[in-house]
């Protein structure tokens, strides 16, 4: 029952996320975050919706996520010997495989309630980075969500989420480094597309 | 006169004796022996779950430097690590911070994941993209618990008031 409870948490966390761009992009950080987190929820929880939720969410995810920062974040050092072509295949796959293992853990359940707290600047002599911490308030247990952004063209994007501590990014590289160091970017797309190839689109 | 002589030069013999050992300590405890070729790094965290000054850095388990200090940031309540690297071991900005612990008791230690970006970090930089460390205790005593929304049982049915007439 833990574990599954987890993994319905870190779905919705993760989902959560993703209705970052489904609105139009504010020029305050927190409140695209608010209103895309009400838009995901609209997703997530639309019982009446008869295509799969993967699908759903994936244009909302194209439209505010950083892909191509997240999959050269999560692959760690081995992506400056990537080829132009496999950066885009690797990202393309890395994306989808990350839509696909969070979206098939969600079950929708009782609404989470969201506390936004204060921006906090990470650096600041890299202004364009952002996080934005917030509390999750799910099945009476509050969990500690960070949301870390990036200002790319004027657009806030996310390319990271920290769940008590846990940040997803780290938690990526320490799996698909160690592939990259035993058979380099071949073995990287290999690995994503048999995990794509594994269990069923919810 | 022969006999204080002698014993003036054992003396200052044992003093600098003393001196050397306490040198030698304090620099081992600093680091400082890792060479004198370091530059300093900073990293902030949310709980650093005790992490000391001394504590090793590693990457992928080498031991590249060292803490030098931890303190606490009167403003947000984070906790700012500042920390010494080997000078030859240069990392892009995007390189990840986390706390990690040696086994489940063991001491804690900083852990270094160096990203892809190719600008590097220069010295004194903040490293940005961290991870505290994961507090264990609470996550247990979260799901050991269970979940008191799911295991609520609707109550019983009242039986029917009998209206009060007077």
């Amino acid at each position: 029952m833990s574990l599954r409870f987890s993994f319905r948490f870190a779905a919705i966390a993760m989902l959560s996320v993703t209705a970052l761009h489904a609105q139009a992009p504010a020029a305050d950080p927190v409140s695209m975050l608010r209103g895309a987190i009400d838009e995901v929820m609209a997703v997530a929880y639309d019982t009446k919706a008869t295509t799969p939720l993967v699908e759903r969410a994936r244009p909302v995810l194209a439209k505010y996520f950083n892909y191509e920062s997240i999959t050269r974040r999560a692959i760690g050092p081995g992506w400056r010997q990537f080829t132009p072509e496999q950066k885009k295949l690797t990202t393309t796959l890395f994306s989808e495989l990350a839509l696909r293992t969070y979206a098939n853990r969600f079950e929708v359940g009782e609404r989470p309630g969201i506390t936004y707290g204060k921006p906090v600047m990470l650096d600041p002599t890299r202004p364009a980075l952002r996080e934005l911490p917030t509390t999750i308030d799910y099945a009476g247990k509050k969990y500690a969500v960070a949301y870390r952004i990036e200002q790319v063209n004027g657009s806030w994007l996310i390319y990271d989420v920290n769940i008590e501590g846990v940040s997803m990014i780290a938690n990526w590289r320490s799996q698909l480094d160690p592939v990259f160091q035993r058979g380099g970017a071949t073995a990287v797309i290999e690995s994503l597309e048999n995990n794509l190839t594994q269990g069923p689109v919810k | 006169m022969k006999q204080s002589r002698l014993e003036l030069i054992v003396g200052v013999f044992v003093l600098v004796g003393l001196a050397v050992v306490a040198f030698l300590a304090l620099r081992i405890g600093g680091g400082a022996l890792l060479g004198a070729d370091t530059y300093p790094l900073k990293a902030r965290f949310t709980n650093t779950g005790g992490l000391k000054p001394g504590s090793n850095v590693l990457i992928a388990g080498v031991s590249v430097g060292r803490v030098d200090a931890v303190t606490l940031s009167p403003t947000d309540y984070s906790a700012l690590i500042e920390f010494s690297l080997r000078k030859e071991v240069r990392l892009p900005v995007d390189t990840m911070a986390s706390i990690r612990t040696s086994g489940l008791i063991g001491d804690k230690f900083l852990a270094l994941s160096p990203g892809s970006e190719d600008q590097i970090l220069a010295a004194g930089a903040l490293i940005s993209d961290t991870e505290s460390t994961v507090d264990l205790e609470s996550l247990i005593s979260r799901f050991a618990f269970g979940n008191v929304e799911q295991k609520k049982t609707p109550p019983p049915a009242k039986p029917p008031v009998p209206e009060i007439t007077q």
